[in-house]
C-alpha cells in the first residue's frame, strides 16, 4: 500500500560547497562546467606506497578560516561542514543575530566522521602507548560532530542529526530535511553532507577491497565515470550544504528560492555488504518513490546528477536503471571526476550542483569520459557543458549497505 | 622552554588563547580552558615535558600559576 501525499516543495534558498574543485560554490560550479581536467587530486604523502596513493582534497586553511579555539575542536569533516555552512547561511541572506535559532534544524550526512582524527590516536597509542592518547576522540570522530559544530557555530537550536548511510548520506540528509520541513517542526534546514576521509587505513583497506583507481601514474586521468576504461573510483574530501525551508518562510522574507526539493526516495537493497544489487532494483524503487513523492513522470525530468561512482559495476548497474524508469531522453551526467567521490557528503554537494543546472540551464560534462563504454544506454554530457531547457532534474546515491536514494529538484 | 613558557606556548598555539589574558592570577576556565580541553593541555604538556602529571589534581578553577607550579613540581631540577 502507498501512502500518497500533496507533494511538499521546500525552498532552497542558499547553497555552501566547499570540495577539491574549488572553494565556495560559485568556484565549484565554475570548474565543474568550465574545466575539462581536475585540478584538485595528487598524490598524499598520507598514502604512499598504497596501491591508489592519491586523492581529491580542498585547498583551503582552516585556522585562517576559523581560528584555532573553533578548529579544535573539529575534526576536518566538520571544519568543512562549517566553511560550507557559513557561506549558505550568508548566500540565503540569513542573520543568525535575529533569527529563530529554536526553528532552524541541522542535518549534515557522513560516512566516516572523523576517520582521520581516528586514525591518527590510534597511530599514537600503537606507537606511544594509551598514555599519548588525545581525549578528544570521541567528540571529534562522531560521525553526528559535523552537525553539532554547525549548530554551536550559527546558534542553530532546532533539531540536529547526522545521517550514516555510507555513500548516500549527503541524499538521505536532505530527503530527511525535506520531511522535517513537511512535519512542520522546522522552519529552516541546513542539510547535506560533510566527508574528509584522508586516512591511510581507510584508503589501504579500500585497495584491498579492490574498489579504488590504481591509475597511480596518472591521478588526473583515474576518476572516469561511464568511460569504457574506468576501473574504480577515487575518494575525495569536501562538504555540500543547502538552506532549505518551508515555502511560506521564504516567501514572508521575500527570500530569492534558487530551486525547489519536490520530492524524495529511499530504499535498501537487503541485498549485500558493499555490492549493489545486480539489476539496480533498490535504486530503482528509491527513484520511483521519490517521483511519486514529487508527482512528477519521467518525462518531466530533464537532467539526472547520477551517482557515476567510475566502478565498473556502479555506472553500468545505475545507467540501465536510469534508462528503464526515465527512458533516454534526460541529461545524465556525473561531476565525480571533477570533486572526487566524496563518500557522505557526495550527496549534498551533487544535490547543490543540481540546483545550479536548474538555474543556469546547465548541465555540466562528465570529465575525463572520453570513451564512452557502449553499454551504457544513456546518454551521459560529456565534453563541455551543454545548455538545455529543464524544469525538473533528479539526483541519484547509491551507498555501501545498498542504502539507496534519490531527490527530485524543480525549478 | 621553562614550564610556564611550555604552558603559555601551547595556550597560545593550541588553545587559541590570547598571550595578553594569561596571567598567573588567570582562572583557566576563563580562558575557554574546559575540563575537555583541560585533559588535552595534560596531555600536550606531559608530552612535551616528558613527564606524567597523571596524579596532578587540576581543574578549569585553578589559575595558570597554580598549573605552571603543579608542572614545576614534576620537572626535574
Amino acid at each position: 500500500m502507498t501512502a500518497r501525499r500533496q507533494p511538499f516543495s521546500a525552498a532552497v534558498t542558499g547553497l555552501g560547497m566547499v570540495t577539491a574543485a574549488g572553494v565556495g560554490a560559485k568556484a565549484t560550479w565554475h570548474a565543474v562546467t568550465q574545466e575539462t581536467s581536475p585540478g584538485g587530486v595528487a598524490h598524499q604523502e598520507e598514502l604512499a606506497d598504497l596501491p591508489c596513493d592519491f586523492m581529491y582534497t580542498a585547498d583551503l586553511d582552516t585556522t585562517e578560516l576559523l581560528g584555532v579555539a573553533t578548529q579544535r575542536l573539529m575534526d576536518r569533516f566538520s571544519q568543512l561542514a562549517v566553511v560550507a555552512a557559513r557561506e549558505a547561511i550568508a548566500d540565503a541572506g540569513l542573520d543568525t543575530d535575529t533569527w529563530d535559532g529554536s526553528r532552524v534544524a541541522v542535518v549534515i550526512g557522513s560516512a566516516h566522521g572523523g576517520v582521520t582524527f581516528y586514525d591518527q590516536q590510534h597511530v599514537a597509542m600503537a606507537a606511544r602507548g594509551a598514555r599519548r592518547v588525545s581525549p578528544k576522540l570521541a567528540p571529534l570522530t562522531v560521525v553526528n560532530s559535523a552537525a553539532s559544530s554547525v549548530c554551536m557555530d550559527l546558534g542553530a537550536r532546532g533539531p540536529s542529526l547526522a545521517v550514516a548511510t555510507a555513500c548516500s548520506s549527503g541524499t538521505v540528509a536532505l530527503g530527511t530535511a525535506h520531511q522535517l520541513l513537511r512535519a512542520g517542526v522546522c522552519d529552516i534546514a541546513i542539510a547535506g553532507g560533510a566527508e574528509s576521509p584522508i586516512s591511510r587505513l581507510l584508503i589501504a583497506s579500500a585497495c584491498q577491497m579492490k574498489a579504488v583507481s590504481t591509475r597511480r601514474e596518472n591521478p588526473a586521468a583515474a576518476c572516469r565515470p561511464f568511460d569504457a576504461g574506468r576501473d574504480g573510483f577515487v575518494v575525495g574530501e569536501g562538504a555540500g550544504l543547502l538552506v532549505l525551508e518551508r515555502p511560506e518562510h521564504a516567501a514572508a522574507r521575500r527570500a530569492p528560492v534558487r530551486a525547489h526539493v519536490r520530492g524524495y526516495g529511499a530504499s535498501s537493497d537487503a541485498y549485500a555488504a558493499v555490492a549493489p544489487d545486480p539489476d539496480g532494483n533498490g535504486i530503482e524503487r528509491a527513484l520511483r518513490s521519490a517521483m511519486a513523492d514529487a508527482g512528477v513522470q519521467a518525462g518531466d525530468i530533464g537532467h539526472v546528477n547520477a551517482h557515476g561512482t567510475s566502478t565498473v559495476v556502479n555506472d553500468l548497474i545505475e545507467a540501465t536503471m536510469l534508462q528503464r524508469v526515465i527512458g533516454d531522453h534526460a541529461l545524465v551526467t556525473s561531476t565525480k571526476a571533477m570533486t572526487g567521490h566524496t563518500l557522505g557528503a557526495a550527496g549534498g554537494i551533487e544535490a547543490a550542483l543540481t540546483v545550479l543546472a536548474l538555474e543556469e540551464q546547465l548541465v555540466p560534462p562528465t570529465a575525463n569520459l572520453e570513451v564512452p563504454d557502449p553499454q551504457i544506454p544513456v546518454e551521459i554530457v560529456r565534453q563541455e557543458a551543454r545548455p538545455a531547457a529543464f524544469d525538473c532534474a533528479v539526483k541519484t546515491s547509491l551507498g555501501f549497505g545498498g542504502h539507496n536514494a534519490a531527490l527530485v529538484l524543480t525549478r | 622552554m621553562n614550564a610556564a613558557e611550555v604552558v603559555n606556548a601551547l595556550l597560545v598555539q593550541r588553545f587559541g588563547v590570547a598571550l595578553a589574558d594569561v596571567t598567573d592570577e588567570t582562572p583557566l576556565r576563563t580562558l575557554r580552558i574546559d575540563s575537555l580541553a583541560l585533559e588535552e593541555l595534560r596531555v600536550l604538556i606531559e608530552d612535551q615535558l616528558d613527564i606524567d602529571l597523571e596524579e596532578v589534581p587540576l581543574t578549569p578553577r585553578d589559575t595558570v600559576g597554580r598549573l605552571v607550579a603543579a608542572v614545576n613540581g614534576m620537572v626535574p631540577a
